[in-house]
């Protein structure tokens, strides 16, 4: 069950034998294009690796209606409030095109993880990895570093603005 | 550091006068997005092909008479001697004056200048070529060199990122460079619920390729000086070496030959060192507040 | 790269062996037959009147808002004869000699690239036809400068500018015209102001190479040494005999002072380098706070070379000519990007400046970019002294 995501960076970083205990757990998942996988402020039970297909994550805001955020495609995790959070997702997850996942039940997962702490360990570092990247991204997004520059100051200086510097 | 392209037979004259501006005109205008065009300009009269050579990376220094120059990229193909072809924004008195101007109209150039890709270091392996923003403009001259010489690289990732779906240049090329087989993938920062695309800022792409030689790839980069920093990092992370990543700055050029000081970035003079300039030469400065 | 041609400067100083560069400034060369000379005082008229029949126009020091600067010059007269400069950092005081010394004095605020690299220079004019915008380079300038009494540093700082305008993938053809005419009567100091290290730097006192003359001051009169063919045929005016071994010795110890009174040092051991290696220093801050960001270090120093180009209009917009002005770095507006400076505070623009000159200055063009005349020093309203930065610098290095 594993095996379409056995080589994501969540999962290859992951010692052999410890991936067997997951096995039992993963179960695969398949969506159409258009399906929504979880709701913003719903519950939802499962953390997913996304296999193939991109998912586009979106968050509603009044007067704005639904803002598309991120969109996450192969060897990315999905709903990991599943497994670290308390399970109610902080986005809606809409499939862009037909997406197949390999789901874990978060309980199960978090059971798991608590009784043989050496698999707690790599999943939570993993997880830790992959939400620090998503972090940065996240930031680089709020730089907005495309946006308009922003007006500059006014100087002045002992040589008038000889032209406009351009960028 | 990387050294001076060799200068075109036909542009020697510029190195014993670097203010040799030509009049050109503007053969046509292409509206890109809100904001941002892309201007062919030609030689008067009959023009020897070569004198519109380049090589990709370089730009121009387009003069509007009374208000001043700015450096502009050449974004057209390098391979063809139909003109200098340059996309613009309208971001000051230069480029606003130049947005006024139509088919017909003159004004004066200097170039070419800069150190371009380096498309010899870069033949041979694999590439990825991150774009942001306008940073797509340089880029895709280097893109047309690569489709010319396609055999001479191996696998080719083009991936290009933008403020807005509307933001996203050339757009209407991507499916022909597809057809030359290069892995063309766009996002952006922000979009409406009727974009199907990718959302997220192109590092989150960079970090999705799998590369099987990564030490046999190397990656290009020009946009936003933060997206470049981070694309380089991501790269780090995938296997690729520093000194097989190269970055295209800017900084404010005003004679584009290392002569008026004020495109210092350390040591390098981005006009004339750059503005391709190798990452792990250049990194220390980038990451030194105000430098 | 490029081509190796005889420069007129190398035809002028001799052929070397090892030449590199297409205009460089190389060893002393002196060939057996150019003994030092020696003529006496009222001889320097001569020189003078040599120079300006042969169709140069002579500049040299003269008193000028109470300073020495450099001017035109119609007569020997006009030197500042019987003055000194008493020099400080923040200041800057005329003194009257108690002997009649012509060249009794240092440097002043200006310096001699006013001369190579004007203040401002018309690049081009860009002219509306019916067919559109013609571009029309500047005319030729035929002004023949000769400089008169130019010191061992400063033909340090001409060697360092020729590095820059000429030697680079581009040249500045407005320099180079200047500088390809230029007579040097260069003048050897017989004293040190307390703010100049040349020694530091090994730009000096003594005048090695790059001149058509060199003048030693004694009591009796002036040596002549000679360093170029043109220099010989030009002081043939002067009615000037071999030197005798007295002559000789007395100019040597009138150098020698020079040597003796330089009081101020600069370790650059560790330069390039150092400054580089410590960007974010805590000393940058510092010397921030008290720096006003005035520019008068980068006009009166005669290495800075940062410029900017202005548009000169006429009122039809019809004719524009576009005009390169001297900038500064610590000008605010100077490292805009997108509107905004990069360098938006006084101390990110002090340490540009700074790493510049004594680092980065390596890496661009081989040598440091500081000759140690003091110039910055004396001529800083608040008296910042470049030797004392470098050494905070190194005393606290940053991990």
């Amino acid at each position: 069950m594993l095996e379409p995501v056995l080589h994501s960076e969540f999962l290859r970083a992951i010692p052999g034998p410890l991936i067997a205990r997951l096995e039992s757990l993963a179960q695969m998942r398949v969506f159409q294009p258009g399906a929504v996988l979880f709701v913003e402020g719903n519950s939802h039970p499962d953390f997913h690796v996304v296999a193939s297909g991109h998912v586009r994550l979106d968050m509603l805001v009044p007067r704005r209606g639904r803002v598309p955020i991120l969109t996450v495609g192969p060897g990315d995790v999905l709903a990991w409030s599943a497994l670290v959070g308390n399970s109610i997702m902080t986005s809606t997850a809409v499939a862009l095109e037909a997406v197949k996942t390999v789901a874990l039940p978060g309980d199960q997962l978090r059971q798991l993880c608590e009784a043989e702490h050496e698999v707690g360990y790599h999943i939570m570092r993993q997880l830790a990895s992959a939400l620090s990247r998503r972090l940065l991204a996240t930031r680089l997004q709020l730089l907005d570093l495309f946006g308009e520059h922003v007006p500059a100051l006014e100087f002045t200086s002992n040589f008038g603005r000889p032209g406009d510097p351009e960028c | 550091m990387t050294s001076s392209p060799p200068t075109p037979p036909a542009l020697q004259p510029l190195h014993a006068n670097p203010w040799l501006t030509r009049t050109v005109r503007i053969a046509d205008v292409i509206d890109e997005a809100p904001g941002v065009a892309t201007y062919r300009l030609t030689l008067d009269g009959d023009t020897d092909p070569a004198a519109y050579s380049f090589i990709p990376g370089q730009f121009n220094m387009l003069y509007l008479p009374g208000v001043g120059e700015s450096a502009i990229s050449m974004s057209g193909d390098p391979t063809r001697s139909d003109g200098w072809t340059h996309t613009v924004r309208v971001a000051g008195n230069v480029t606003k004056t130049l947005a006024g101007l139509k088919r017909g109209d003159t004004l004066g150039l200097r170039g070419p200048f800069g150190a371009g890709w380096p498309v010899e270091e870069l033949a041979g392996v694999n590439l990825i070529i991150v774009a942001g923003g306008l940073g797509m403009a340089p880029v895709r001259s280097l893109i047309y060199h690569v489709v010319h010489h396609r055999n001479r690289y191996g696998h080719v990732w083009l991936i290009c990122g933008a403020r807005t779906p509307e933001a996203l240049l050339y757009r209407r090329e991507y499916d022909l460079w597809r057809q030359h087989d290069i892995d063309v993938h766009e996002t952006v920062d922000r979009a409406t619920a009727d974009w199907t695309g990718q959302i997220g800022v192109v590092t989150t792409l960079i970090d999705r390729l799998r590369l099987p030689h990564p030490k046999q790839t190397q990656l290009v980069a020009c946009g936003p000086e933060v997206m470049m920093k981070y694309a380089a990092a991501s790269g780090v992370r995938l296997g690729i070496a520093v000194e097989r990543t190269w970055l295209s700055l800017e900084r404010n050029m005003q004679c584009a030959t290392g002569l008026c000081g004020h495109c210092q970035l350390g040591p390098e003079f981005i006009c004339k060192d750059g503005p391709v300039l190798r990452y792990d030469h250049i990194r220390p400065y980038l990451f030194v507040e105000q430098l | 790269m490029l081509t190796l041609v005889p420069s007129p400067l190398a035809l002028r100083f001799g052929e070397g062996s090892g030449e590199r560069f297409y205009y460089f400034d190389k060893q002393l060369h002196m060939t057996a037959s150019s003994p030092t000379l020696f003529f006496a005082k009222p001889q320097l008229q001569a020189l003078f009147n040599e120079l300006r029949g042969r169709g140069y126009c002579v500049v040299g020091p003269t008193i000028e808002q109470e300073a020495i600067v450099y001017s035109e010059l119609q007569s020997v007269e006009e030197l500042p004869r019987g003055w000194t400069d008493e020099q400080a950092p923040g200041q800057y005081r005329l003194k009257r000699r108690d002997d009649d010394a012509w060249f009794g004095f240092v440097v002043g605020p200006h310096s001699w690239k006013k001369y190579l690299f004007p203040p401002k220079a018309t690049l081009l004019s860009a002219e509306k036809t019916e067919t559109g915008w013609a571009f029309i380079p500047r005319a030729a300038d035929s002004t023949r400068y000769a400089l008169l009494g130019v010191r061992a540093c400063e033909l340090a700082a001409i060697r360092i500018q020729d590095q820059v305008f000429l030697n680079g993938p581009y040249q500045d053809p407005i320099y180079r015209e200047r500088r390809e005419q230029l007579f040097i009567v260069a003048v050897n100091c017989t004293q040190a102001a307390s703010t100049c290290f040349c020694t530091s730097m090994n730009t000096g006192p003594r005048c090695e190479r790059g001149f058509d003359l060199a003048l030693t001051e004694i009591d009796e009169g002036f040596l002549c040494e000679i360093g170029s063919d043109l220099g010989r045929d030009v002081v043939a005016a002067c009615s000037a005999a071999p030197a005798t071994p007295a002559q000789l010795q007395a100019a040597e110890t009138a150098r020698q002072q020079a040597v003796d009174q330089m009081t101020r040092h600069m370790d650059i051991s560790d330069l390039p380098g150092l400054l580089l290696g410590n960007l974010d220093h805590p000393r940058w801050k510092e010397v921030g706070e008290r720096c006003l960001s005035c520019t008068n270090c980068t006009m009166v120093c005669p290495t800075c070379f940062c410029s900017s180009v202005t548009e000169v209009r006429d009122l039809n917009m019809e004719t524009v000519e576009r005009e390169r002005v001297w900038d500064s770095c610590f000008n605010p507006d100077f490292s805009n990007l997108g509107g905004s400076p990069v360098r938006n505070d006084t101390a990110s623009r002090y340490r540009q400046w700074l790493t510049h000159k004594l680092d980065s200055w390596h890496d661009q063009f081989g040598t440091s970019g500081c000759v140690g005349c003091g110039r910055c020093i004396t001529w800083c309203p608040v008296g910042i002294d470049l030797t004392e930065e470098v050494a905070a610098i190194r005393e606290t290095p940053t991990p």
